[in-house]
């Protein structure tokens, strides 16, 4: 009996411990977090800084890096076709996540899976599908052709057309799934009551339903812009030579060139652009919702 | 006293061996004395390559030697670089190209090849040009002009890179490699413009890029890496394509509207090459030994139609085979050797030519656009 009485104390006083300090639970995470992210995000900032032999820091890189404009072109190309697939998710996005959440449960429940489906088929898969339906003797071709509709097969494929398509299919639900959020928790009451007080459907959703639904268009924009900045294969498989992304080429820095420093740099030139765009996202949003843990 | 305590010691442990040895008889047969013999990693490509060399390489080196063969891969420079910098080397053997051996020379990731440990007259039979200080030349593969038979039926496909340069008389979509560890093809752009085969060498690069700018209109597709190119051919989304011909070969015989015209191809080996740090080198020279026999590079041609390096190989092959393999005599004589010398040379700023044309590459791709 004494002997079980003795040994129940301390587990008493751990359970108490943990109670009163909540955030030890948590430390496993964060060991987990620190060897897994920041570890290699400071091996990251060793390599792009790191002199040459073993003699301290260099700026080497970065000087590298702003003297070489083939770079810049290319991070001009990222952003490009980020801003311009962020801008299609918007308008495609926007009208989309409205009807899932003003129509009726049947209907919203199909929008949704239409949404979700594509959503956990692999990236690489939709985009030689893709190809498959956009080339010159692809599916759509064929049939626009086919129905006289154009004279010869229509350039869809490797050039800026097919990248646009490709990437607006896959970066979508980011779009969607967080204006839809917002929108589906819109207490209905409040366009009616625009109406009642006589404003038009058209003024009832310009002042009140878009105003309060704008953290959700920010949120879903700036997920959309931030995977479209990072994204590799669509561009490389469906894209031309204009459609030269920065990860492609960080690619070739790493595996074909080794240049292991001069990737890191380029690297850490994107994250910190990728951070630029969240935090312009999070001072208009607010970081919770984007990264969607959204407080209710 | 001593002496008989001694002798006892040694008699019972004696008796104690003799007993193990009794009891463990019966599975000294089973599992014969292998582990003793060690084992090797070779990286390689995965896929119907390596099953291929699993069945005519790995397994009987394995029944000849007692040697263990482990597979792995893909032999990327990257992964190589991760384990030599780590000093956890787990690969001996790579199956590789000079682009990628280059790459690994300069950044020290490779054992010289110990050519006097080699097979003198097996070595005789393999060109002089594939002996390379780092990589000893193997499976050979080239860059063909292979194209869609439905778009060029009965012989009338280009025939020359001039040809293929040339958009009015052989109309039709191009594809050209880039990125993916591939140097631009320049001795193609040189070619086109006039400069003999033979005297490609020292690339005039300047000329060369000259020339690859009028071929930039012409491409539809730059591809990123050769299962893609075989897959815009076969759907007849590219009519022309440089790309590796021992894989357009692959899926002619699997049926694709597609086929290859070796003439003016440029030829460049796999090597087997020696990854630094490996610990097995007895067993290594052992290996390659015996995967540099004409008879066993035949058997493996037979079933990948990549050439043989062994020009031994064609006496264990038949005419029809050897049509279809680049290394074969009268395709030998149509191509010519990538120079891994003149790739490999290091330029004025200290990187090789192979790095400093990759980088132009992304350059002339990018601003050109």
């Amino acid at each position: 009996m004494t002997l079980v009485a003795a040994s129940a104390v301390p587990s008493v006083k751990a359970a108490r411990a943990w109670r009163a300090r909540p955030g030890l639970m948590i430390a496993g995470a964060l060991a987990f977090c620190a060897i897994v992210y920041l570890l290699p995000m400071l091996s990251l900032f060793g390599w792009a800084f790191q002199g040459q032999g073993s003699s301290g820091a260099s700026l080497a890189q970065l000087s590298r890096l702003i003297g070489d404009d083939t770079y810049h072109y290319a991070f001009f190309t990222t952003f490009k076709i980020a801003a311009i697939t962020t801008l299609i998710c918007a308008l495609i996005g926007y009208p989309y996540a409205y009807l899932m959440a003003t129509t009726g449960p049947r209907l919203a429940m199909l929008l949704t899976a239409a949404v979700m489906i594509p959503f956990w088929t692999s990236v690489l898969a939709r985009s030689l599908a893709w190809m498959i339906l956009l080339g010159r003797k692809g599916v759509v071709n064929e049939w626009l052709t086919g129905l006289g509709l154009l004279e010869r097969p229509a350039a869809l494929l490797f050039n800026s057309i097919g990248v646009q398509i490709g990437m607006v299919h896959v970066l979508l639900p980011f779009m969607v799934l967080p204006i839809w959020s917002i929108l589906s928790r819109l207490d209905p009451g409040l366009p009616r009551a625009a109406r009642s007080l006589g404003a038009s459907p058209a003024a009832a959703f310009i002042h009140v339903t878009l105003p309060l639904s704008l953290p959700g268009l920010a949120a879903g924009a700036t997920l959309v812009f931030m995977f479209a900045i990072g994204f590799y294969i669509t561009p490389a498989l469906l894209g031309g030579p204009n459609d030269l992304t920065i990860a492609s080429l960080i690619e070739m820095v790493v595996r074909d060139l080794l240049d292991w420093p001069f990737g890191a740099m380029l690297s850490l030139a994107l994250l910190g652009l990728v951070a630029l765009v969240f935090a312009c996202g999070a001072a208009f949003a607010g970081a919770g919702r984007i990264a969607g843990m959204e407080g209710r | 006293m001593t002496d008989r305590s001694g002798l006892s010691r040694r008699s019972i442990l004696l008796g104690g061996a003799g007993a193990s040895l009794t009891i463990a008889s019966p599975f000294v047969h089973v599992t014969p004395a292998r582990a003793d013999k060690g084992e090797i990693v070779v990286a390689g490509w995965g896929g119907s390559r390596t099953t291929a060399m699993r069945e005519v390489m790995f397994t009987p080196f394995e029944k000849a030697t007692g040697i263990r063969v482990r597979d792995d891969g893909p032999p990327e420079a990257a992964k190589v670089k991760a384990m030599v910098d780590s000093g956890n080397v787990t690969w001996d053997i790579l199956d590789t190209d000079i682009p990628a051996i280059l790459a690994m020379v300069n950044a020290k990731l490779l054992e010289p090849i110990d050519y006097s440990k080699l097979d003198k007259a097996k070595l005789g039979k393999i060109p002089p040009v594939l002996h390379h200080p780092y990589g000893l030349g193997h499976l050979i593969y080239s860059f063909n002009i292979v194209y869609n038979t439905k778009a060029f039926p009965n012989g009338t496909q280009p025939k020359t890179w001039a040809d293929v340069w040339d958009g009015v008389k052989f109309k039709g979509a191009r594809s050209f490699p880039f990125r993916g560890g591939l140097s631009p093809q320049l001795e193609f752009a040189a070619i086109a413009d006039g400069v003999p085969a033979d005297k490609v060498y020292p690339l005039d690069i300047e000329r060369a890029w000259a020339s690859h700018d009028k071929l930039r209109p012409l491409v539809t597709k730059w591809y990123a890496n050769h299962a893609e190119a075989i897959q815009l051919l076969s759907s007849g989304e590219i009519d022309i394509c440089c790309t590796i011909g021992p894989r357009g070969l692959v899926a002619k015989k699997e049926g694709a509207p597609i086929d290859v015209e070796f003439a003016g191809g440029k030829l460049a080996p796999d090597n087997w090459a020696i990854v630094k740090g490996s610990r097995n080198a007895e067993a290594v020279y052992q290996f390659l030994n015996f995967v540099i026999d004409g008879k066993v590079q035949a058997e493996l041609a037979k079933r990948i139609p990549y050439g043989p390096s062994s020009q031994d190989a064609f006496a264990h092959l038949s005419e029809a085979e050897a049509k279809e393999l680049n290394t074969s005599p009268d395709n030998l004589a149509k191509q010519f050797w990538t120079d891994i010398d003149w790739w490999g040379k290091t330029a004025e700023n200290g990187k090789t030519n192979n790095e400093n044309q990759i980088e132009r590459y992304a350059r002339w791709m990018v601003k050109r656009g």
